[in-house]
């Protein structure tokens, strides 16, 4: 059952910034509601207790991809269907395009947000791990200030962010630097459309004298949020390009997300496909 | 809370009185018995509800009637055109891409919001664009080669 709401439809978003501050915790923003409402119909307890919707569609400015100097900036309402036809975004920040093009449906694209994607935080949201290795940051405004966090602050816990009531998230912000870097995206969902995502990885690099200069590696719906894997990257940092490295950061990825989410019914048939995945992944990639 | 909205509708305006946190697939179905619309899932992942929005098709079960003020909406109610089908229509009649019926609103609301924006589909195109749309009897074939026509 959809509860009785007030729906406000803003044009400004400084009307926004006042609804949101008026109502606090009475009050969530809808961008696509392709969480939101389907959350209502099982009546989930993530979207109970509020009376009141303010819909953000018609922000104008929420809808920009541009760049500057230093950001790609993506306007948090940016649609994924906006996303996948971007020209910008195909160019610079290609791993994000191919996630969205694995996200639901085309009805589902055409109304799902990007800042919906990861506010909802659930653990397969597949834009995370892409947003991740591009060291994604996010600008986020109230009233009377705004803040800009790292995307991986932001995240906190399986559907759970660092956004207060009266916040909402304005822009993703992806740095220059990481531009340029050559990578991939894999999903592994149960059919090719409509799917929960049961792996995700990002993967950024860039070889230089066949050493790893950089690599990044992100994973999604096999931890309990999408989250980088430092330790691993740190340990590629340097190193010659070889199928036994690579055969290497796989293993001890596996071994990272067994730590991080102990023994599940799911592990002996996951973990080595995940391990693969990955292998493949970097084998595709970073070998000549 | 109950709401005038004024809502276009298959080219048509009027103002209803409405709970603005109903659906729009249940506004459609029942405040305007255009129950062409259907309800499959409810939650976005059978695409029996789609209708087109502005040029984009949508499920209906996931859009919100207090959302809908000024947007233009278009079912398939809204496809015939003085009394004759639209060509898709009669292409899925012709090439047998209905069976139990079920999915098609959604199937051609889904195709049509495709040739609409790019009449010059390839296979892969209309494959992208109905992968939102279950239909548990043809197998799909028969529908790709309407949407091909």
């Amino acid at each position: 059952m959809i509860p009785r709401l007030e729906i406000h439809v803003p044009e400004k978003m400084d009307e926004v910034l006042e609804i949101l501050d008026s109502s606090k915790a009475n009050c969530r923003i809808i961008g696509g509601g392709t969480d939101i409402v389907p959350g209502f119909h099982i009546e989930s307890p993530r979207f109970a207790g509020f009376n009141k919707l303010v819909d953000i569609n018609r922000i104008e400015e929420l809808h920009e991809i541009r760049e500057n100097d230093e950001n790609i900036i993506i306007g948090a309402g940016a649609t994924f269907s906006q996303i996948i036809s971007d020209s910008i975004i195909a160019h610079k920040v290609p791993l994000l395009q191919k996630a969205a093009h694995g996200i639901g449906s085309k009805q589902i694209r055409n109304k799902a947000t990007i800042a919906g994607n990861f506010v909802n935080n659930a653990p397969c949201a597949d834009s995370v791990p892409a947003l991740l290795v591009y060291d994604a940051s996010l600008r986020i405004q109230c009233a009377d200030s705004a803040r800009v966090i790292k995307l991986e602050e932001f995240l906190e816990g399986p559907y759970e962010t660092n956004l207060q009531p009266n916040e909402i998230v304005t822009q993703i912000l992806i740095p220059n630097n990481s531009i340029g870097l050559a990578g991939d995206f894999y999903k592994l969902g149960r059919r090719r459309a409509v799917a929960v995502s049961r792996i995700t990885l990002g993967l950024l690099y860039k070889i230089a004298d066949n050493k790893f200069d950089e690599i990044r590696i992100a994973s999604g719906a096999v931890t309990p949020i999408g989250q980088r894997f430092y330790e691993i990257e740190n340990f590629a940092k340097g190193n010659e390009v070889s199928d036994e490295l690579l055969r290497t950061i796989a293993i001890k990825a596996g071994k990272k997300v067994l730590d991080l989410t102990g023994l599940r019914w799911s592990t002996p048939h996951k973990l080595p496909v995940l391990q693969k995945a990955l292998y493949n992944l970097l084998v595709k990639n970073c070998l000549k | 809370m109950l709401r005038d909205i004024s809502l276009n509708i298959n080219g048509k305006i009027k103002t209803i009185r409405v709970e603005e946190s109903k659906r729009l697939l249940d506004v459609l179905r029942e405040d305007f018995a255009l129950t062409g619309t259907k309800e499959g899932c409810a939650i976005g992942e059978c695409g029996a509800c789609t209708v087109v929005i502005n040029s984009d098709a949508v499920n209906s079960c996931l859009v919100l009637i207090g959302q809908c003020e000024g947007v233009e909406i278009i079912t398939i109610e809204g496809l015939e055109q003085n009394g004759e089908l639209h060509e898709l229509q009669k292409q899925f009649m012709e090439k047998g891409a209905i069976q139990c019926g079920f999915c098609t609103p959604g199937m051609v609301m889904s195709a049509y919001a495709l040739v609409q924006s790019n009449p010059d589909t390839t296979i892969e195109e209309i494959k992208e664009a109905i992968e939102g749309n279950l239909c548990r009897c043809t197998g799909y074939t028969q529908i790709v080669d309407a949407i091909a026509h």
